[in-house]
């Protein structure tokens, strides 16, 4: 009963916040809805009982990803007004478009049989955190170690691509 | 009782939002906070499956980790480029930068 009312109100929170990150035409109010939305989907982990997700998700897209998305909103100009309205002419297309893609979604689930797919066993409410980090070191290792480098050659990039500009000024 | 239905049916809709935005705004900015959504709704099915069909193995789990990862490098760096564009070209709106178009 409980993981009902939490499920559900999670849900609404983050459809609600993610609607209003798509039509709010101040975008510093969508970077602020997109933090509650984030909020709602670590919300929606910790139901799962998969607790460092939820805790990775808090820490790198609230505290690192949104923050970032603000301070550029803030570097940038035209943060309210008519130049972020949604373009008229899209609103249709995009209606059917996200409205045909939910269905199809939805109506796959709905025609599969997951009744034999499902563990037997029922998701347990155990903190899988250790197990995660002996797969990271373990079977994992090759594509963390690929994350990795991934992330240190997008640091690189950021300030090569940044810093390239105010040098040819001066 | 919640199911993996409801998961599912939540992260379709979280994803259809994500795609009306990415069609509908014209700002480079909210496009790519358009993609966080799409890039979240991926991630709940992901840990939804992992929990409700292998409990037992964490790689649903490890997976929406490596997501998050690559989402975070892949925001940091499209938000380089907007802001080198912006000191550039004063332009932040998605179909104003047609510099490759004559």
């Amino acid at each position: 009963m409980a993981e009902s009312i939490l499920f559900y109100g999670f849900a609404a929170m983050i459809l609600i916040a993610g609607l209003m990150v798509v039509i709010s035409r101040n975008l510093f109010h969508a970077a602020l809805w997109l933090a509650l939305s984030l909020f709602g989907v670590a919300g929606i982990y910790v139901l799962l009982s998969s607790y460092f997700v939820a805790g990775i998700q808090v820490l790198i897209y609230i505290g690192a990803v949104v923050v970032l998305t603000i301070f550029v909103i803030n570097m940038t100009r035209e943060i309210t007004g008519d130049m972020n309205a949604p373009r008229k002419t899209a609103v249709v297309p995009a209606l059917l478009a996200s409205a045909l893609t939910a269905a199809l979604i939805i109506s796959a689930m709905l025609k599969t049989d997951w009744a034999s797919r499902m563990s037997r066993a029922p998701a347990s409410g155990a903190d899988n955190t250790e197990l995660i980090g002996r797969l990271l070191l373990t079977d994992f290792v090759v594509p963390f170690e690929a994350v990795s480098m991934l992330l240190l050659a997008a640091l690189i990039g950021a300030v090569v691509i940044v810093s390239k500009d105010t040098g040819e000024k001066e | 009782m919640i199911t993996l239905m409801h998961y599912t049916v939540l992260s379709a809709l979280l994803f259809s939002i994500g795609i009306f935005g990415v069609i509908t705004r014209k700002n480079a900015i909210t496009i790519l906070m358009s993609l966080e959504l799409i890039f979240n709704a991926v991630n709940i099915n992901m840990v939804a499956f992992s929990k409700f069909v292998a409990p037992s193995a964490a790689q649903g789990e490890l997976f929406a980790l490596f997501i998050i990862a690559v989402a975070a490098a892949e925001s940091v760096l499209a938000l380089a480029i907007i802001l080198a564009i912006y000191r550039r070209r004063r332009v932040v709106n998605a179909d104003e930068m047609r510099l490759m178009r004559n």
